[in-house]
């Protein structure tokens, strides 16, 4: 979008103060991953885990304008998504651990975080299990008469699943108000997407559902933001879903089992360079949002917040294993 | 600040790892991402990359050895920071279980039964298998009237009505755990322990038991190889009289006084037992006691443990009683049906060989009878054609006799309300003395 | 409460239409439910009493249409999800088991999934191996889900609307053979508890659970029976998860034989269920003979209606059955 200021989408759109929770958050994310990695190695955590290290600026441009009345469905790498909607990191370590003031009351896991009062329907442990979920959320807000939008996001792996298509397509006859959000970070665990996707890009996807889609650089916060802040102003006035794909990059392994054994050392250095946090950041400072020190205050107190929440974690009690089919059904 | 070398967890199921190579000397530079050291799990070996830059130092693990996930192995001191001794690990290694694991808990690993050989199984419905567990008879006893042979609920109904004819409800007993089945009916006064006689079990009490009416607690064993006691075979009847005695003094601790009744072999055990536990008797009653004297009808013993079908046991039962009449052919029946068991009919066979050879009692009690202190009864059929009364008269001038009108080997079943009149005031009397 | 005999089908229609007029949460989504009535012309006339905006015809696109539904329930709509066929619920197994069934669970209660998905079920069409399969056990296997099975014009609406009341997904299996069926409904809404099956003939000689049109084939073959002097109690089975222990137990206890009849394929179904939660019990104690399943032949519905016939139990299978185990024959 041309600017007469040349400054970028972010700066000019949203208020500092928004910037500098975006940047929190951010950091938050970045934190939060290192810890529950830290946390994994020492066993305290068991499972699996899919950290977003590298993607932080793809969820948290994407959620930047959401109110919690909006709705995502997230992934299986969702930690950055459940942190960028607005959940706190005490209870998201307390459901890593097990315990029963997580989230989910230790039932989910990782891979099930959820908060659902912020308006994140739950990451998925099936790779395009959210999508339909995604559309069906936009429809009720369609029916119900309510002006929510939601955002589902899904990796590169996604987009050659059934159900993937299947959603766009009812999104897009009934134009209801979902923005697809594909962070394509180059591999389904080990498998290119160049290699699995016939098109070139994942957001040419969208001329089947004729709706628009966009391929973005995903670790600028500003083009992520600008590209989500159009396709929600378009899902808003009725004229249905749009296709976003984010080109991103996962730092570590696909899990914690990961070899990296599908990417070279020189490839994984490349990407660690484009960070986007510190891109975020430098961006900021260039344009007055903060200064170094004030970026150096935020950093620390999201250390700082990550280590209360792993404390909390600790501190929790686990379920009763008395408790093992409760929340099968609703309770009487 | 030294930065920790842990083991971390590399793998889902992960607890341990063996530390299968170091990459760095101790005392060497590392710098962070380089190889430091190699793990094997179950599943994989894989590089540990350095978690910083430094000198390795205060290394706790040497290759080959297993560790736990979380276990500080060592540490990084940066360039120029004094290595002083072993910092404390910053987190506690392998922390707490990160949640309970309820299906551990929940569901008990599914135990396998190791197949058995059909022919030690019966064939019976499960109604059948709890209208018998409750009602104390031995499905082996029973021929089904289902498919197969298969014993039906309604066989065991059947067996159970002719058999309680006319004894009072089997529920009430309450078996007692033991070498040898014993069954108490609670009450109140001085307990009666009664022992049966060869061939028989604690059932054939009922009669009696009925006609004594609900007073004074009752104690039944059953004699091995007989009823619900374990079919072992015993070698003599010494042998016999000490598990006896065991049964007894088991049955019998929670008392300080008891009366003894034995019928037949059973009143020659009741004297045995009274021969080493006077002290625990206040009186003693023997109807038709083994072990005074060699005559036996064996002829009839052996007809009855030969027995295969109510036919052929029913003509032995009825030398068993005065009148023939007495043994019906429903009461045959019935009684055949608490001996199909053939274990049961191999241990009795094997117990007559030993105790009655040659046609022969091969015990005799009767020094036991002249050494009695215990005051005590002897009741006999005038009609007896198994054991001679004429084998009472070995008793001393303090033993009462009682011949009973009208009753062949088995009063207490064929004149139960007479018995049980003799009965009731023997041990009234001989409350009173020893009261 | 009036009661008039309509049909199994009218039925449904009429609970849908209660549901609809009652709560405007309630949409119904489906392939050809809207101008073309739905397969079995169960939707009828319901798109132009309502209108497309609450009676949504669906792409072919059965995974996509179930997710959809799911993430409707998920966040406020009640949606109705026919399936054409029960058959078609393959395709959209991810979106039932994996999400539907387990979201309450993963969210540790923080969620509720009130869908409602109407499966066509059973053979005798002539449609063969992909449209007539009884597939109710697979769901059965499946916590977080309920499924029941309406046997009678009367349970199909009140199982309907109970279902809609249910904060959790539920799975209605409707035997396609019983669309047509008429029988007394009550006007009006009212619910059919899930979870409580229906001693739809008492008796004393043996136990048989039935359920769909297995239940009519049964209490015919009970009344055949009647005539030679056996009394047999016929328990019409209604929720396959949640299941009725302790209506089936206290039968068997009574009678002391049981025989499950289904038409689902014989193996790892609905009988062995049954059999097993008889065999773990107390009830197992009073029982007089074997337990009987009668259930689906091991082979996909066949085309031919010979064979068709004999691929699922009939009247006289199941009379025959009961016979010998009451003869003590089994």
């Amino acid at each position: 979008m041309a600017d007469p200021d040349n400054r970028p989408f972010a700066i000019r759109q949203y208020a500092p103060d928004q910037l500098r929770e975006a940047l929190r958050r951010m950091y938050l994310i970045r934190r939060f991953e290192e810890g529950a990695e830290q946390s994994y190695m020492r066993g305290l955590i068991h499972g699996t885990m899919h950290l977003s290290i590298g993607q932080e600026a793809s969820a948290m441009a994407s959620c930047i304008e959401l109110s919690d009345q909006d709705k995502i469905t997230s992934t299986h790498r969702g930690h950055g998504h459940c942190i960028a909607k607005g959940a706190d990191v005490g209870r998201m370590f307390a459901e890593f651990f097990g315990k029963e003031t997580g989230y989910c009351h230790g039932r989910g896991g990782s891979m099930h975080i959820a908060d659902v009062k912020t308006g994140n329907l739950g990451a998925n442990g099936i790779v395009g299990g959210g999508i339909p979920i995604a559309v069906g959320a936009a429809l009720s807000a369609k029916k119900l008469g309510r002006p929510d939008v939601t955002i589902c996001f899904f990796g590169d792996g996604a987009n050659n699943e059934g159900a993937f298509h299947e959603a766009l397509n009812m999104a897009a006859i009934w134009k209801l108000p979902v923005i697809f959000i594909c962070e394509n970070n180059k591999y389904g665990m080990s498998t290119p997407a160049a290699y699995a996707t016939a098109v070139p890009n994942i957001a040419d996807r969208a001329a089947a559902y004729a709706m628009p889609g966009v391929t973005v650089d995903g670790n600028d916060f500003s083009a992520v933001a600008e590209a989500v802040h159009n396709a929600i102003a378009r899902a808003r006035a009725g004229e249905g879903p749009s296709l976003i794909e984010n080109l991103t990059y996962r730092w570590r392994g696909h899990s914690k089992s990961d070899r990296n054994r599908y990417r070279t050392k020189e490839e994984i250095e490349d990407w660690i360079a484009k960070d986007p946090i510190l891109r975020f950041r430098a961006e900021l400072i260039t344009h007055g949002i903060l200064d170094e020190a004030e970026a150096g205050a935020i950093e620390a107190a999201a250390a700082e917040a990550v280590e209360q929440g792993i404390e909390f974690a600790k501190q929790s009690p686990a379920p009763s294993v008395t408790d093992v089919t409760r929340y099968v059904y609703a309770e009487a | 600040m030294p930065v920790e070398v842990i083991l971390p967890k590399v793998d889902m199921d992960m607890s341990h790892g063996t530390l299968s190579a170091w990459h760095v000397a101790e005392g060497e530079l590392v710098r962070q991402g380089a190889a430091l050291f190699d793990i094997e799990t179950d599943k994989a070996a894989m590089e540990v990359e350095s978690p910083a830059t430094g000198y390795l130092h205060h290394v706790t693990a040497k290759e080959g050895d297993r560790i736990a996930v979380g276990a500080v192995i060592g540490w990084l001191y940066a360039e120029g920071e004094e290595v002083g001794p072993a910092p404390a690990a910053a987190a506690p290694a392998p922390a707490e279980e990160p949640a309970a694991k309820p299906a551990e808990t929940v569901s008990a690993p599914a135990e396998i039964a190791a197949p058995v050989a059909q022919t030690d199984k019966i064939r019976a419905t499960p109604a059948a298998r709890k209208a018998a567990r409750e009602g104390g008879i031995a499905l082996a006893s029973l021929t089904g009237s289902g498919p197969r042979g298969r014993i039906q609920g309604s066989d065991v109904a059947q067996a159970l009505a002719v058999y309680r004819q006319p004894a009072a409800s089997v529920a009430e007993w309450s078996p007692q755990p033991g070498p040898l089945a014993v069954s108490t009916r609670g009450g109140e006064g001085v307990p009666l322990v009664m022992i049966h006689g060869f061939t028989a079990d604690s059932q054939s009490w009922m009669p009696l038991e009925k006609a004594m009416g609900r007073a004074r607690p009752l104690i039944r064993i059953d004699l091995p190889g007989h009823g619900k006691s374990p079919r072992r075979r015993i070698a003599s009847f010494a042998d016999l009289a000490r598990m006896l005695v065991e049964a007894f003094d088991d049955a019998t601790r929670a008392h300080d006084q008891v009366h003894l009744l034995g019928h037949s072999l059973g009143g020659a055990l009741a004297l045995a037992i009274a021969d080493i536990r006077a002290r625990k008797l206040t009186s003693l009653s023997l109807i038709a006691p083994a072990g005074l004297g060699p005559e036996v009808d064996a002829e009839a013993l052996t007809g009855i443990i030969r027995a295969s079908r109510a036919e052929s046991l029913a003509p032995w039962l009825r030398r068993l009683t005065a009148s023939p009449d007495t043994i019906t052919d429903d009461y045959a029946r019935a009684a055949m049906a608490t001996r199909r068991d053939p274990e049961l009919r191999a241990a009795q066979a094997d117990m007559a060989q030993s105790l009655f050879a040659d046609s022969t009692q091969c015990f005799d009690l009767r020094p036991a009878l002249a050494r009695l202190e215990t005051p005590a009864a002897i009741l006999w059929g005038r009609e007896d054609r198994i054991l001679p009364a004429r084998h009472a008269l070995a008793a001393g001038s303090e033993c009462a006799i009682h011949r009973v009108e009208g009753a062949g080997h088995i009063p207490q079943y064929e004149c139960p309300e007479p018995v049980a009149r003799i009965l009731a005031r023997h041990l009234a009397g001989a409350e009173a003395t020893a009261g | 409460m009036t009661t008039r005999e309509i049909s199994y089908s009218e039925a449904i229609r009429e609970a849908m239409a209660i549901a609809l007029d009652s709560d405007p949460a309630v949409i119904l989504m489906g392939e050809d439910i809207g101008t073309y009535g739905g397969a079995f012309q169960v939707t009828l006339d319901l798109i132009d009493r309502y209108g497309p905006e609450r009676v949504m015809d669906t792409p072919i696109s059965e995974l996509g249409g179930a997710g959809v539904a799911v993430g409707a329930a998920l966040t406020g709509l009640k949606p109705i999800f026919e399936f054409q066929f029960s058959d078609f619920a393959a395709l959209a197994m991810e979106q039932i088991v994996n999400q539907a069934a387990k979201l309450r669970y993963m969210l540790g209660g923080e969620a509720s999934v009130p869908v409602v998905f109407r499966m066509p079920a059973g053979s005798g069409t002539g449609a063969a191996a992909q449209h007539s399969q009884s597939l109710e056990a697979w769901f059965g296997h499946v916590p977080g889900l309920k499924v029941v099975q309406p046997s009678t014009p009367e349970d199909a609406k009140g199982l309907l609307l109970a279902a809609l009341a249910d904060p959790d997904p539920v799975l209605i299996f409707e035997h396609k053979l019983l669309y047509k069926m008429k029988g007394p409904v009550p006007e009006g809404a009212y619910t059919t508890p899930i979870g409580k099956a229906r001693i739809a003939r008492a008796g004393r000689d043996v136990t048989i659970v039935a359920g769909a049109i297995m239940l009519h084939r049964a209490l015919e073959a009970a009344e055949k029976l009647a005539a030679e002097g056996i009394d047999a109690e016929v328990i019409d089975l209604r929720s396959i998860r949640p299941i009725d222990h302790e209506t089936i137990l206290a039968s068997v206890r009574r009678t002391g034989r049981l025989m499950v009849v289904y038409e689902g394929v014989k193996s790892y179904g609905v009988g062995a269920e049954i059999s097993a939660m008889v065999a773990e019990s107390d009830a197992f104690d009073y029982l007089e003979a074997p337990i009987l399943r009668l259930g689906g032949a091991e082979a996909p519905i066949p085309y031919n209606p010979d064979l068709e016939r004999v691929a699922v139990p009939q009247t006289d299978g199941i009379e025959a059955a009961a016979r010998s185990l009451v003869r003590g024959e089994v």
